[in-house]
């Protein structure tokens, strides 16, 4: 059965509890792993080795990409495809322009902002396996939970479940599939 | 309650106070010399650097009551630096009295010279005369000066005080007058302004003016203010205040500013262009040709492309000497650009061709003459009051936040 399962969770009871036990398993070594907390804790990025988003490069990118389609977009319109003398200046009027640009701009690096955000956290999965643990449900309540997941280079059944106990949890479950 | 002898201006402020008049002094002497050769050059020298290091003083104010009404971290850390800016208001008023006395003995602002059937000056009569703009001038300084007088006042008071309660009444007494006075704080700067600067073109107007003063010095005091925390962060007592993360939120807000001082100058050069009417694009023409184009493109680049790339990253923005760096040198912009707004302004004299590119060793010296003066005189007030306003009922809390993630 051990081939099944998604991977081994532990509960703690506070929120110091889940940082320091966190920290321990980024110390032993696991990559594949993830927490779960009622509300933001700072200090769990660096405990468990979570590494920088690359969100902000891709919404630098993605407002550079809007940027230039606006400016692009507005010389293809006024000097290629219907060049229209408005209040005698030239075809390409760059003050003019600069406003929709910076509208798109800013419309791109919004996008790329939300989307990118749901793309990289995995958005939207409609199944996951950490809810087939009932328990899991209080981690919108009152409780903590750590998940080191069974693809994890380091993960043996046996071994990785007796690493999860050893860092007195309130409890260890085995996560399906 | 946290004790106010822990935070003790440290000794090193001395050092600096004499340097800056050391500078200043020296540079005061030149300017006078040149001044005796040539009045008209020294006064919009000194007009340069005095809008500068005025727009510090008052735009420290501006910060100062906007901070009352937000709150944050950021503005405890900052409100003693603040403070005293603000606190050099009556050298302000002394660094004026050049200027009054160049008005009223008609030796610079071309509408002292201006003919009385000029329309523009026909129509806008007593408004445009030397007597009135010195009298107006005495106006906005009894306006900013009651408001400094009563805030520093309430700061004082907050110090004495032994309970968290009682220092909380002297907060909100200062956040609710905060709030009506920041009204009367941007239109004595919006009229000061029109007075100070717009007037050198007689016949020139925008109604953008105010706001570009506003933001500009905005700007210039969260540079000031960065560039003065950033080189006392590691020494007591403010090594045991800042955190990476309260230069976290200031670089926050000079980008910001950076954007909205952009934005008012774009909004008025748009509104120009698109009308296209003469009475208004001679202003921007004079700008865009010769040596005084390559300064605008200068400022697009350096007063807002640079820093706004740079602030983009959040990791600039935590390092205290990077983010100091990076304030000093917005700040010698904003020097710059008040050169932009002076410099091509018709002369008096008429020595030289009207919008010719000209840059007077005067136009060096006298910022450095009024700052050093100005420094002087801040590093003494700072000097005088605790660092930090440790009896503050937030101020726990915010020198925490400058040490999370």
């Amino acid at each position: 059965m051990e081939s099944k399962l998604h991977g081994i969770m532990a509960e703690f009871d506070t929120p110091s509890d889940l940082v320091d036990a966190a920290r321990k398993v980024r110390d032993a070594g696991y990559t594949k792993t993830d927490a779960f907390s009622p509300f933001p804790l700072h200090e769990i990025d660096e405990a468990l080795g979570i590494k920088r988003s690359i969100l902000p490069y891709l919404i630098f990118c993605g407002g550079i990409t809007g940027l230039l389609s606006g400016i692009g977009l507005q010389y293809f319109v006024h000097v290629f495809d219907w060049p229209i003398i408005v209040g005698g200046r030239p075809h390409f009027s760059l003050p003019a322009f600069i406003p929709p640009a910076y509208e798109l701009t800013i419309l791109f690096s919004a996008f790329v902002a939300v989307f990118g955000m749901l793309f990289l956290n995995g958005l939207p999965a409609p199944y996951h396996p950490v809810f087939n643990v009932p328990r899991f449900a209080l981690a919108t309540r009152e409780k903590f939970f750590l998940i080191i997941e069974s693809k994890d280079e380091k993960y043996d059944y046996a071994e990785t479940r007796s690493f999860m106990e050893s860092l007195a949890p309130q409890e260890v479950f085995d996560v399906e599939e | 309650m946290a004790n106010l002898d822990d935070y003790q201006a440290p000794a090193v402020i001395n050092r600096w106070r004499t340097l800056a008049l050391g500078a200043g002094g020296i540079a005061v002497l030149a300017w006078g010399v040149g001044t005796y050769m040539n009045p008209e050059q020294g006064l919009r020298s000194w007009l340069l650097g005095f809008i500068f290091w005025a727009g510090i003083t008052f735009g420290s104010l501006g910060v100062l009551m906007l901070q009352y009404l937000t709150g944050g971290a950021w503005g405890v850390v900052i409100r003693r630096t603040l403070e005293a800016a603000t606190r050099t208001f009556p050298l302000v008023v002394l660094l004026f009295i050049p200027l009054a006395i160049g008005v009223w003995t008609h030796t610079f602002f071309e509408w002292t010279h201006l003919p009385a059937d000029d329309p523009i000056m026909a129509h806008r009569g007593v408004y445009m005369t030397p007597w009135f703009w010195i009298v107006r001038a005495a106006i906005y300084f009894a306006v900013f000066g009651f408001m400094i007088y009563l805030l520093n006042g309430w700061s004082v008071k907050q110090d004495k005080t032994e309970t968290v309660e009682e220092s909380r009444l002297v907060l909100e007494r200062a956040s609710r007058f905060s709030g009506p006075a920041m009204v009367f704080f941007a239109l004595a700067v919006t009229f000061a302004v029109v007075d100070w600067m717009m007037m050198l073109d007689a016949h020139w107007f925008s109604t953008m003016w105010g706001l570009l003063f506003v933001a500009g010095w905005g700007l210039s005091c969260f540079c000031f203010s960065v560039t003065i925390l950033a080189n006392l962060s590691d020494t007591a007592p403010m090594n045991r205040v800042l955190g990476k993360r309260h230069f976290h939120d200031l670089g926050k807000l000079m980008l910001a500013l950076t954007m909205v001082w952009a934005y008012f100058n774009f909004s008025q050069f748009l509104i120009i262009w698109a009308g296209n009417l003469p009475e208004e694009t001679t202003w921007y023409l004079a700008r865009m040709k010769g040596g005084w184009g390559y300064v605008g493109i200068g400022l697009i680049l350096f007063h807002f492309a640079f820093p706004f790339l740079v602030l983009l990253q959040q990791d600039f923005k935590r390092k205290a000497r990077w983010l100091a760096s990076l304030a000093m040198f917005i700040l010698v912009m904003r020097i710059v650009d008040m050169f932009y707004l002076i410099g091509p302004t018709d002369r008096v004299s008429g020595t030289l061709e009207q919008g010719a590119f000209f840059i007077s060793w005067m136009d060096i010296v006298a910022p450095i003459a009024v700052g050093g003066i100005w420094l002087w005189w801040f590093f003494g007030q700072l000097l005088k009051r605790p660092m930090v306003p440790a009896k503050d009922p937030y101020f726990e809390e915010a020198v925490e936040h400058g040490h999370g993630h």
